[in-house]
């Protein structure tokens, strides 16, 4: 049995954060209801899009499993749906909550055994509560994003950017900890009852970035150009290209066999780490010249074999069809309104011994309409 | 009184997504009982020269909070206390490399015949269930596996390495798979297994992608560049290695920063009264921003475009992070007592309760600090039993 089973949620969400802390919830089992706009909620609406270029891949996503009502903060119907949840989770600005139906204090008061999830950008309290976020000036004032990039990427384009990550992963990962704060307050209602959980979506990527902040106080200001692997990284190779990590001696070791024990690698100042790090950019010139031309699958065995972590940098389409992905379970097939039965990703994580079960199909826009009416009695 | 107090966490992790975790369970009140050797110390009290670290780290961020003891998983009374720990735990957290725990009998099917209501998460490169479940892998693998390395960087450059936030996330949902295991057993009775795969968060991370591409669509490498918002990047201020991020997303929006930037122009143009209208045109639309961001210092160009109604923020490095009064108002950053007298800024729980506390009590502990009252008081071993077992080096 999926453990949040018989757990309730009320999710009213227009960003990423909190709609993916709704979807974890939802896939380990509980019931998340969508309070939505007659207009159907902003992510209804979001790149990027499926085939067809009208139904949104993010909302898909982010729903499955989840149902749907329209219902606007204020309504009976949405107090009654509040009534009966668990948790409540929003990402409503502060400004627009302050003496209305969203209102914290009023609803801790009509509702107190309600844990009640704010998911802003910079959260609920402090000097930069109001301030507005995206995905950029998130991952950008939690310190990664000016980490990013290094190595191969800082050498061909030295002079550009610092550079986010892909899609939404600073949101997503203030999804996963607005989830996991939402079960710890669950977990001790007995005792402490309902509250509000405060979470930022900055909190959570400088808490997810802590290495920078704990070498800082060792003295060291990381930055993007310093950063990089003494050697190792991202190399080239006939079909694309792979990462290559030795971080431990034995691995080293394994990398001196694998590229054949070239006369280079017998220099003395190579058989200490640091010395390496001090010829890393020869080092990198040489694995750089063993991997072009060959193809990645070939490269990823021998290395693998050879105790070397390798890997392939996949492309998506290579990931849906992964062997490795479709022994784990990790997508299951939806139905998706208006564009038919897909593969979607259902959990990074196997409970025991199985794939978790898709939660079910992302909803249609008040697809759950008569709950409001059960609700309501 | 934080949130998991009375939960106790037998923890086996040892390396970056593990140990970060435990660290946020610690955190919320959890008693962490981690499980080190001399042999395999926690990575941060070694140096780690691939990294540029040459020292063992001063401070250890995620082993903050934590009881330390020592055990030697490879002799089986090493074992065998470490299971009679975990048949008095709620939670067991390993990150080996898959088969290892299995092979000291310490995997799920040995723990939980100890203690059935236990929920065990294992994190690993692949999972326990993989035909890659035996390679190793470190975060910039998981990103290229999964495939967020792959579409992140430059639009026209190669793949990017993505660092240690990859691990941490990878933690940070084993948190959550340790606490939905706890609301499991609170309602159902019954312990449960989580096997985390890190290329598996990194592949969620991008699951709409992932999507799109089963649709037919390939996915683009988009840089700091959105598709649906114009502007939407990274861009040079006034004063050298100085950037703003900026992302515009409403119509209003981009008539409130044009008219900041002295662009009225640009406003009145009706191609750009649309998100696709601007998203076409965007290379033009970084310029003219850019054009006034360079002339502005970084932290008032973004006050001002948040005065305006408009997502921005300073691309900010670790020294900012620290210094920022609101972090300091919200406890995301604190200043921490260390044991030679000093300070030293360390990060706070990423999450705030009305109702109850979170965060960071004690320092790293030292090797062994706390085997006194997990062997002696958890445990019941005498004195006497404690020393046979460090010259049998079971306790080493």
């Amino acid at each position: 049995m999926l453990p949040l089973r018989g757990f309730r949620v009320l999710e009213h969400a227009k960003g990423v954060a909190a709609a993916y802390a709704g979807r974890l919830l939802a896939t380990m089992g509980a019931q998340v209801i969508m309070a939505e706009p007659a207009e159907g909620c902003r992510l209804r609406h979001e790149p990027p899009f499926l085939a067809g270029g009208e139904v949104s891949a993010l909302f898909a996503s982010l729903a499955l499993g989840k149902q749907s009502v329209v219902c606007a903060p204020g309504e009976p119907g949405f107090d009654a749906l509040l009534a009966r949840a668990d948790v409540f989770i929003d990402d409503t600005p502060v400004a627009e909550r302050a003496s209305g139906p969203l209102d914290p204090d009023r609803i801790s008061a009509a509702h107190p055994r309600l844990i009640y999830v704010s998911v802003l950008p910079f959260g609920a309290a402090g000097g930069k509560a109001g301030w507005k976020g995206e995905e950029v000036t998130v991952m950008h004032s939690g310190g990664e994003g000016n980490l990013l990039p290094n190595g191969l990427n800082l050498e061909l384009f030295p002079g550009r950017a610092p550079l986010k990550m892909y899609g939404n992963f600073a949101q997503m990962q203030a999804g996963v900890a607005a989830a996991l704060a939402a079960l710890s307050a669950g977990l001790s209602v007995s005792a402490l009852g309902g509250q509000f959980v405060d979470i930022a979506e900055q909190d959570v990527s400088v808490a997810l970035s802590a290495m920078a902040v704990q070498r800082l106080g060792d003295g060291v200001l990381e930055h993007r150009t310093t950063r990089s692997f003494r050697w190792g990284g991202v190399f080239p190779c006939a079909d694309g290209h792979i990462e290559l990590v030795t971080a431990e001696e034995r691995q080293w070791q394994g990398l001196v066999q694998l590229v054949g024990s070239p006369a280079w690698m017998d220099d003395p100042e190579l058989s200490d780490p640091a010395g390496r790090g001090r010829r890393g950019p020869e080092v990198n010139r040489e694995i750089r010249a063993w991997a072009a031309g060959r193809p990645a699958a070939e490269l990823v065995a021998a290395g693998q074999a050879a105790g070397v972590p390798v890997a392939k940098y996949r492309e998506p389409g290579e990931i849906v069809a992964g062997e490795h992905e479709q022994v784990r379970g990790l997508f299951a097939p939806a139905a998706i309104p208006g564009v038919g039965t897909l593969p979607v990703l259902v959990a990074p994580m196997q409970m025991n011994g199985a794939p978790i079960p898709s939660p079910g199909d992302p909803p249609v826009l008040g697809a759950n309409q008569s709950l409001l009416a059960e609700a309501v009695r | 009184m934080k949130p998991l107090a009375g939960v106790r966490i037998t923890d086996f992790t040892v390396h970056a997504a593990g140990p970060f975790c435990t660290h946020l369970l610690a955190q919320l009140g959890a008693e962490c009982i981690k499980i080190e050797s001399r042999l395999r110390p926690d990575i941060f009290r070694k140096p780690h020269p691939v990294y540029g670290r040459t020292e063992p780290s001063t401070f250890d961020q995620v082993s903050a909070g934590k009881l330390s003891v020592r055990l030697n998983l490879k002799h089986p009374k090493g074992a065998e206390l470490a299971r009679a720990l975990a048949a008095i735990s709620d939670v067991a957290v390993e990150n080996f490399r898959a088969g290892v725990m299995a092979r000291l009998g310490l995997d799920w099917a040995g723990l939980s015949a100890a203690n059935p209501r236990l929920v065990m998460v294992s994190v690993s490169s692949s999972g326990q269930v993989s035909p890659d479940s035996r390679f190793a892998g470190y975060a910039p693998l998981f990103g290229a596996w999964g495939g967020l390395g792959t579409l992140s960087g430059y639009a026209d450059g190669p793949p990017m390495e993505v660092r240690h936030m990859m691990d941490h996330a990878a933690g940070l949902n084993g948190t959550f798979a340790v606490l939905a295991g706890l609301h499991g057993r609170a309602r159902h009775g019954q312990g449960a297994y989580f096997d985390v795969a890190a290329r598996d968060v990194a592949c969620a991370s991008i699951g709409e992608y992932l999507l799109q591409a089963a649709s037919g669509v390939a996915p683009e490498r988009w840089g700091n560049a959105h598709p649906g918002m114009a502007p939407h990047g990274v861009y040079a201020t006034a004063g050298g290695d100085a950037w703003v991020a900026v992302a515009v997303r409403e119509d209003q929006e981009f008539q409130a920063l044009c008219a900041l930037i002295g662009r009225a122009d640009l406003a009145a143009e009706p191609r750009y009264a649309s998100a696709a209208g601007r998203c076409a045109d965007r290379a033009r639309l970084d310029v003219a921003l850019e054009a006034w961001t360079s002339t502005q210092n970084a932290e008032a160009a973004a006050q001002a475009l948040q005065g305006v109604g408009v997502a921005a923020h300073v691309s900010w490095n670790p020294q900012a992070i620290v210094d920022d009064p609101h972090l300091r108002a919200r406890g995301t950053i604190v200043d921490f007592a260390m044991p030679d007298g000093g300070t030293r800024a360390v990060i706070g729980a990423p999450m705030r309760f009305s109702n109850a506390e979170a965060g960071i009590e004690r320092g790293t502990p030292k090797l062994g600090e706390h085997e006194d009252y997990v062997f002696g008081e958890l445990l019941k071993l005498s004195r006497e039993e404690r020393s046979l077992l460090e010259q049998q080096e079971v306790i080493a």
